[in-house]
């Protein structure tokens, strides 16, 4: 095995329960992004682009429909025969297995795996974002600073900070303090889950916490904290473009949504930076005679003959006439029938909305809470003239005429 | 069957002459068509389709676009360790492949080097998805050593190229005639067909073939009486080549629903290079109707019966009707364009009206700029 100079941990275990039932049948990380695109693509593609090219993949929560995504990496470049891209579910040894029990514990599980490849540095790496970071940037500062640790950081309105891990610095950009969802945050840069070790470094820690039986096995709430105890030397990395969560329905919807938006520059095939996906045998869209489509995103076997506006159509979805998609993101496979009203919806894979049925509502800013984005889950039927209403979460069939 | 019991030619020049503008610097194998694909992916998804890995393209001239778009072949699951893609260009101190004969005498090599019992042949000029498996067997249930592919028409128009076969009850071929425009209805070939290794080897080995120019013409007809010959009916849609005319038909009977639904049958898909681009965008200006359109475009004019390929940009105020809009073509600000064929990135300045007709679509070059 050639020694290589970075290897990428992608932390792709989380089960993402606050989506609900679009991470029903499977992994966060898997799920469907952009029209054609899956949330994975984003780190895999970053990995590539910054000439990182050994990643090893942490799954555990419903893993088949993800590994059968990676497959050989192909799509990524990431099929090598010295590195390449490797799925490190949990497993057993002679004194037994167990579960990742945290973050830092799975990686610490798979240390023999970055080993083969004696690497100086381990980028750590979550699948849980939308964003595009060129990391050989964020290495070489690594580097420079002789830092055992950097850290992703962005800013965030002051008034959101309290949702984050928040990074305390030194004007030199040298972390002093980390609070996690502070309520009276003392600076307003948010740690973006990236995480820049130096390999001798992250290997000491990650054994002593280990060790350490009362801890959570967290590389935020407790490695971190353990490395600034010991006055390790912490850096910020700061970064400005853009960045999105996309952990809960609104935000997924959103993150979808900036893609139409013209004040937001997510470019996913800038030549010199392109986002690799995934991508079936599938023919060119058809817009038929009947269809009206404006501000929206179509991809490949897509057949439309109603109407669309701001809204993005995944792979092979059809829009009969006399149908409208407003405001919403309808993923792989899925059917709204003929005179069909979707408006602030996420209509998940393989769905058929039926007849002159109405899922969703515009937003009403007066309604406080009870307004929001309606979820259909993957597979479900919706009968003819039913009615579905803001914020619903649909995970079973809807009978005919039926109002939720 | 056994993995490796059936090997299949492409020939990738095939009428190459017949459509000049298009074809003067790409085999017609390479020929765009349909928004993303290429004509070969036509020829490769049927074979592949059909479990055959080990495929020889053999070519003449032009065939640079051609290996560009192949590559390892892992687009259509060729990429093997056993079998895969094998490019058999011309090597015979610059002379170049006359016809069908002289290009499987070349091929020679590779048919009897491989470890097939059977050859499947395919001409690059025919759009179709066709069943190989069930050619393959029905050769293997009459006991064929030839069985050939056609397509029953009601009259030649579409055809004028190729051969018509009268057959018996059982499908037996009893006469091979040149396809000719005043015959009604009958049976046409497509150019592709299954040959025993052993039917084939003889036919490429016989000194006396050595003049004949053409396969089906010249060849095939003084077999007739001592080689069993059968046809095999392909009845889904057919698009032969031939022509501007045809290639412009052929484009635009895709937005046709059941075309569509024949072509691009979901048991067996056709493959092609991928390019990793964004869905398409449409603007708050678009109008778009009847029209088929590949990812990567971005869309802020009016498109209309239209086929548009990868990456393709209509501004604010064209329009665009009745044409096929090639990878990368840019049509800038209140340009019209009706009826036009434009290759590959070819840059439409704004303002500027283009128009062909009907019977004969305005073709722009490669790269052009107007």
């Amino acid at each position: 095995m050639t020694n290589k100079k970075c290897v990428a941990m992608l932390l792709a275990g989380g089960q993402g329960s606050r989506l609900g039932v679009l991470t029903g049948k499977l992994a966060k990380p898997a799920v469907p992004y952009g029209g054609k695109y899956r949330i994975i693509d984003f780190p895999l593609s970053n990995c590539i682009n910054s000439g990182i090219d050994t990643v090893g993949i942490l799954t555990q929560y419903k893993p088949l429909e993800l590994n059968d995504y990676i497959g050989s990496g192909k799509p990524w470049d990431l099929d090598r025969s010295n590195g390449g891209v490797h799925i490190l579910p949990p497993y057993q040894g002679q004194k037994g297995g167990d579960w990742y029990k945290g973050t830092a514990n799975a990686v610490y599980q798979n240390l023999g795996f970055i080993e083969r490849y004696n690497p100086k540095y381990v980028i750590i790496l979550s699948g849980d974002h939308i964003y595009k970071m060129d990391y050989s940037k964020m290495i070489s500062e690594h580097k420079s600073s002789g830092a055992a640790c950097t850290i992703a950081v962005m800013q965030v309105p002051y008034d959101e900070a309290s949702r984050f891990g928040i990074m305390n610095t030194d004007s030199d950009g040298a972390v002093y303090e980390f609070e996690e969802k502070p309520k009276n945050p003392k600076s307003n840069l948010a740690s973006m889950g990236i995480y820049v070790f130096t390999f001798e470094k992250l290997k000491k820690y990650l054994c002593e916490d280990e060790a350490n039986k009362g801890s959570s096995n967290d590389f935020g709430k407790d490695v971190i904290p353990a490395m600034l105890n010991n006055n390790e030397k912490l850096m910020a990395y700061r970064f400005s473009d853009y960045w999105k969560d996309v952990g809960t329905v609104d935000s997924l919807w959103e993150a979808n949504l900036d893609l139409l938006n013209p004040k937001i520059h997510l470019n996913l095939s800038d030549p010199n930076w392109k986002i690799y996906s995934r991508t079936n045998a599938l023919p060119p869209q058809h817009i038929t005679d009947s269809a009206k489509v404006e501000n929206s995103l179509i991809t490949a076997g897509c057949c439309v003959s109603g109407k669309i506006d701001y809204s993005i159509l995944y792979e092979n979805v059809t829009v009969e006439e006399g149908a409208s998609v407003e405001y919403s993101i309808v993923m792989p496979g899925s059917v709204i029938k003929k005179g069909a009203n979707v408006k602030y919806s996420i209509v998940a894979e393989n769905v058929v909305v039926g007849e002159n049925a109405n899922v969703g509502v515009e937003p009403d800013y007066n309604g406080g809470d009870k307004w929001g984005i309606t979820v259909i889950g993957a597979g479900i039927s919706v009968g003819k003239n039913a009615k579905i209403g803001a914020k619903q979460m649909i995970t079973e069939n809807v009978s005919e005429g039926e109002k939720i | 069957m056994r993995r490796s019991a059936v090997s299949a030619i492409i020939f990738s020049n095939s009428n190459d002459r017949t459509l000049k503008e298009l074809t003067e610097n790409r085999s017609m194998a390479s020929l765009p068509f349909g928004g993303r694909y290429r004509l070969i992916d036509f020829a490769l998804s049927n074979l592949v389709n059909a479990g055959i890995s080990n495929i020889g393209i053999i070519t003449k001239e032009n065939y640079r676009s051609l290996m560009d778009h192949i590559g390892s072949g892992v687009y259509w699951d060729l990429d093997r360790k056993n079998g895969g893609i094998h490019v058999l260009p011309p090597y015979n101190k610059g002379r170049t492949n006359k016809g069908y004969f002289e290009a499987l005498m070349r091929a020679k090599d590779f048919i009897t080097r491989s470890n097939c019992d059977y050859v499947v042949t395919c001409e690059s000029g025919i759009v179709a998805n066709i069943d190989i498996t069930a050619l393959v067997n029905q050769h293997l249930e009459s006991n064929a050593d030839i069985t050939i592919v056609y397509r029953k028409a009601s009259c030649a128009d579409k055809y004028e190229n190729t051969m018509m076969l009268k057959l018996d009850e059982n499908k037996k071929i009893k006469e091979l005639v040149p396809a000719n425009s005043s015959a009604e209805s009958g049976n046409y070939t497509l150019g592709v067909a299954v040959f025993s290794k052993s039917a084939l080897v003889n036919i490429i080995s016989s000194d006396e073939n050595i003049t004949a120019k053409d396969f089906y013409l010249d060849i095939l007809p003084k077999y007739i009486d001592n080689v069993n010959l059968f046809g095999f009916e392909h009845d889904g849609f057919v698009s032969v080549m031939d022509c501007g005319k045809s290639f412009f038909n052929a484009n635009m009977e895709l937005l046709k629903k059941e075309v569509r639904d024949d072509l691009f049958n979901k048991e067996r898909p056709i493959y092609t290079k991928t390019r990793d681009d964004m869905p398409t965008r449409y603007g708050i200006y678009a109008d778009v109707s009847n029209s088929f359109i590949a990812d990567g475009c971005i869309i802020d004019g009016t498109v209309k019966n239209s086929v548009l390929f990868r990456g393709v940009r209509v501004k604010k105020g064209a329009v665009v009707e009745n044409s096929i809009l090639m990878q990368g073509v840019e049509v800038f600000e209140n340009a019209k364009l009706k009826y036009v064929i434009s290759d590959k990135n070819a840059v439409i300045s704004a303002n500027s009206p283009i128009s062909g007709s009907d019977r004969k679509a305005f073709i722009l070059k490669k790269n052009q700029m107007i």
